[in-house]
């Protein structure tokens, strides 16, 4: 094996089947990758980055046919991720993240309960199998790790992500068209 | 710089996925092209061609076929590599037989007596014409956007668009044999609104289902 390979042949040689250059391919972009996010992203807490990076990471996987063999790299990876960026941020500014403790004088001592969300989330998770539901479950509404409720169900932490990934963009169709 | 450990595990995990079905252009080029043709078989079947195929050899009237034949022709390369993200995408070529078409219109314009105007305009099957180009236009759009949905477009609605003018020009090209309209008044008019709308319907299912 050449000692540094161009991403060009590695990503030619991933598409081809090899899995050791895809592994290394999405490793050397990755701080390139994090410094758009970094760039993109001052609005956002460090942590969220990370997620970014795999959506993006994932997006590349998933989309990686769309390369043509023979045509340069970056403008096609750097197309890729900024359409994944700014979806990501579009998606997460509906959220914006304060740190509550700024705000613990001004908000309400007891929270009333939200019978109606938990029972919305209840029968939006009945609309998909059970395996994702079981994970949604565990991760997003009891706060498990990623690692703790995959390995429940034997998948591995990074099995886990795409697969919680996968049922939160089901469940967002989901309660879009319930919405409408 | 190193990953942080769930990255790198993520990474790992990634890679040992096989790889996605390649995006296969021709395919796609083939899909869209098959189910025009396959409409405009039927459609001959059941309406027939135009009684006198001769008047073809006019240029006037075999521009009714040729501009939506190029139209087509430009469109769907476009579509294809609209799906490759950063691929440039040279647009201004479309505006040659848009260009061409405008053209004829206007020389028709000028050269036309003004009483003969409205009935030149309106013709006698403009509501056929439009029905059949966009329905026959709907399975060819609906193919080539669920092929499409296998590349990357990082701009899903003009996707769409160019999907849909593909698939209406292919088709307008094909009715111009079944038409027997020959002003350039009438064609350019209700083709070109033809082509409209398909192309925006398909910037509408670009929109809703070309994002990834």
């Amino acid at each position: 094996m050449d000692k540094d390979p161009s991403w060009e042949s590695l990503l030619a040689r991933a598409n081809a089947g090899d899995s050791a250059a895809f592994a290394r391919f999405l490793t050397e972009i990755t701080p390139s990758l994090r410094a758009l996010i970094r760039a993109r992203g001052t609005a956002l807490p460090a942590h969220q980055h990370e997620d970014i990076l795999q959506e993006v990471l994932l997006a590349i996987h998933l989309k990686r046919g769309s390369w043509r063999q023979g045509s340069p790299v970056r403008p096609w990876l750097y197309a890729v991720a900024r359409y994944k960026i700014v979806d990501a941020f579009r998606r997460r500014n509906a959220a914006i993240h304060l740190p509550i403790d700024d705000y613990a004088d001004s908000l309400e001592q007891d929270m009333p309960d939200t019978p109606l969300a938990a029972r919305d989330a209840d029968r939006l998770l009945d609309q998909i199998d059970t395996r994702s539901a079981a994970l949604v479950r565990a991760i997003a509404l009891d706060g498990d790790s990623a690692e703790e409720a995959g390995g429940r169900l034997g998948l591995s932490a990074g099995a886990t992500r795409v697969a919680l990934h996968r049922a939160l963009k089901r469940l967002s169709q989901l309660a879009e068209r319930m919405n409408r | 710089m190193t990953n942080s450990p769930p990255t790198e595990a993520f990474i790992r995990d990634l890679a040992s996925r096989p790889a996605p079905a390649p995006l296969r252009p021709a395919l796609v080029a083939l899909a869209v092209a098959g189910a025009i043709l396959a409409g405009l078989a039927l459609f001959f079947a059941l309406f027939g061609l135009r009684p006198d195929p001769g008047a073809m050899a006019r240029p006037v009237v075999a521009a009714k076929a040729l501009l939506p034949l190029a139209l087509a022709g430009l469109a769907l390369p476009l579509a294809l590599l609209s799906v490759r993200p950063g691929a440039r995408l040279p647009l201004w070529p479309l505006l040659v037989p848009v260009a061409l078409a405008a053209g004829l219109f206007a020389a028709r314009l000028i050269d036309l007596p003004p009483q003969r105007l409205l009935p030149d305009l309106m013709g006698q099957t403009a509501l056929a014409c439009l029905i059949s180009v966009v329905t026959l236009s709907l399975l060819p759009l609906a193919a080539g956007l669920a092929l499409l949905r296998r590349g990357a477009p990082t701009r899903p609605v003009l996707s769409g668009a160019l999907t849909g003018l593909a698939a209406s020009a292919g088709t307008a090209a094909g009715y111009a044999l079944h038409c027997t309209e020959d002003s350039p008044l009438f064609y350019v008019s209700w083709y070109g609104l033809a082509l409209c709308l398909a192309s925006a319907l398909g910037a509408w299912l670009g929109h809703r289902h070309l994002r990834w």
